[in-house]
């Protein structure tokens, strides 16, 4: 996140606010924000909706929580998403699920993996099969996702091409990698 | 309802270290319970009612360690920190109920975290990917890179020097392969010079979540020693 900041903040990767049309709400995963601040005295709370904000027009974002050190864990952290018991993650899953109906929000960020996978593919789905109300949700996207979403590319010119070219088959002939060609 | 005689014994207390003896401070005010969005979720085993971090930590100070360990409480607290985020008297929960992980017979993990644990120290990733599949997929994906708009793109493996290393979680390699162009057109855009290990690249760390230390611990140093190796300066985990 620190990294996303500077790439935006220093014009390293330019944003098209235009792309995305629906309202937006940010999860803080609690390694990011609450446990961040704990174990080192900083959080990426205010920074991941800063990042939101740069991609699409900020009068679509809607707070999920005034107090990112203490916004709800989504259920599917510490392991939880990989273990056994769905039944409890899922009922766990109820207060994110409650917070992001009060939102309004049809986009969730997620600025995790084991959140986005609760969040999309747990409440989403609990949310689709209509056992949990999540109000206006469609989508759950990593918050990578969305600035890749709205990058501005501009591809590399031909200097660069040959030199990576170079580069990459150089790497193909150390590690032995043998790409069949294309007919 | 029948008393027993409750002797507390501090010095034979399994869990270790600090949180057992902060623990003992717990004035039962049940901030920690009223914030947690598990309590409720599981019941008391041979007893009534259901677990939440304050019944949880008062069971500890009470010599019932291996109540508390034997039960689900445990994995289905996700360790979010939120009780000790609130706790008045400072106890460290998250600590707490992490060692009731750790001290699980290794056969009684739930699900398959252990395993995948044991599968990331002998394969160097959780899903025990093969390093020549791992090499052969991200060449594939770089042609593809190419195809969708990329001329030039490729994902440098073992480069010595790149500016970050970055880590790669092994669910995506495995099962979702397009979602690891997200963070690559980000590097492509901002034209960085980053690299990818090719060995022991796994960033989910499932040693934290099973209690299991020296695992945990054997994880970080081959990520540190993967950068330590090729020379880079920062280590990118795009988790």
């Amino acid at each position: 996140m620190d990294l996303l900041e500077e790439y935006i903040s220093t014009g390293r990767i330019k944003l098209d606010t235009t792309r995305i049309h629906e309202t937006v709400t940010v999860h803080d995963p609690c390694n990011y924000v609450r446990k961040s601040q704990m174990a080192l005295g900083d959080h990426m709370g205010d920074k991941t909706r800063w990042i939101v904000k740069q991609c699409i027009n900020p009068e679509l974002y809607r707070e999920m929580c005034d107090d990112p050190l203490n916004n709800f864990c989504c259920g599917g952290g510490g392991g939880a998403w990989a273990m056994p018991y769905t039944e409890e993650r899922l009922a766990y899953g109820r207060v994110k699920a409650d917070q992001i109906r009060a939102t309004g929000a049809e986009i969730v960020v997620a600025p995790c993996h084991n959140c986005r996978d609760q969040i999309m593919k747990g409440l989403g789905k609990e949310h689709a099969e209509g056992r949990m109300d999540m109000g206006n949700y469609k989508e759950t996207m990593y918050l990578w996702e969305m600035v890749a979403h709205c990058l501005i590319v501009e591809p590399w010119n031909e200097e660069e091409i040959e030199a990576a070219h170079a580069e990459r088959d150089a790497q193909f002939e150390r590690m032995g990698i043998v790409m069949e060609e294309e007919e | 309802m029948e008393a027993h005689e409750i002797v507390i014994d501090r010095k034979r207390r399994k869990i270790g270290g600090l949180s057992p003896d902060l623990a003992d401070r717990c004035f039962t005010c049940g901030t920690c319970s009223g914030g947690c969005p598990a309590t409720g979720l599981v019941p008391i085993e041979g007893g009534e009612g259901t677990w939440d971090p304050r019944k949880a930590i008062r069971a500890i100070v009470f010599g019932l360690e291996q109540e508390v360990i034997d039960s689900k409480w445990p994995w289905v607290c996700t360790i979010c920190g939120r009780c000790e985020y609130a706790c008045p008297m400072g106890i460290k929960l998250m600590r707490t109920f992490r060692a009731c992980r750790t001290l699980r017979e290794r056969d009684k993990v739930p699900g398959p975290i252990h395993k995948g644990t044991v599968m990331n120290l002998e394969k160097g990733n959780n899903l025990g990917i093969p390093t020549e599949d791992f090499l052969y997929l991200l060449a594939d994906m770089g042609k593809e890179m190419e195809e969708e708009g990329f001329p030039g793109f490729y994902v440098p493996v073992d480069k010595e020097g790149a500016n970050i290393i970055v880590t790669i979680n092994s669910k995506e390699p495995f099962g979702e392969p397009d979602d690891m162009k997200f963070w690559w057109k980000i590097f492509y855009a901002a034209k960085e010079d980053w690299t990818v290990s090719s060995v022991n690249w796994e960033g989910v760390n499932w040693g934290l979540f099973s209690g299991d230390d020296e695992a945990w611990k054997e994880q970080c140093r081959r990520i540190i020693e993967n950068a330590r190796r090729l020379k880079c300066k920062t280590i990118l985990y795009p988790e």
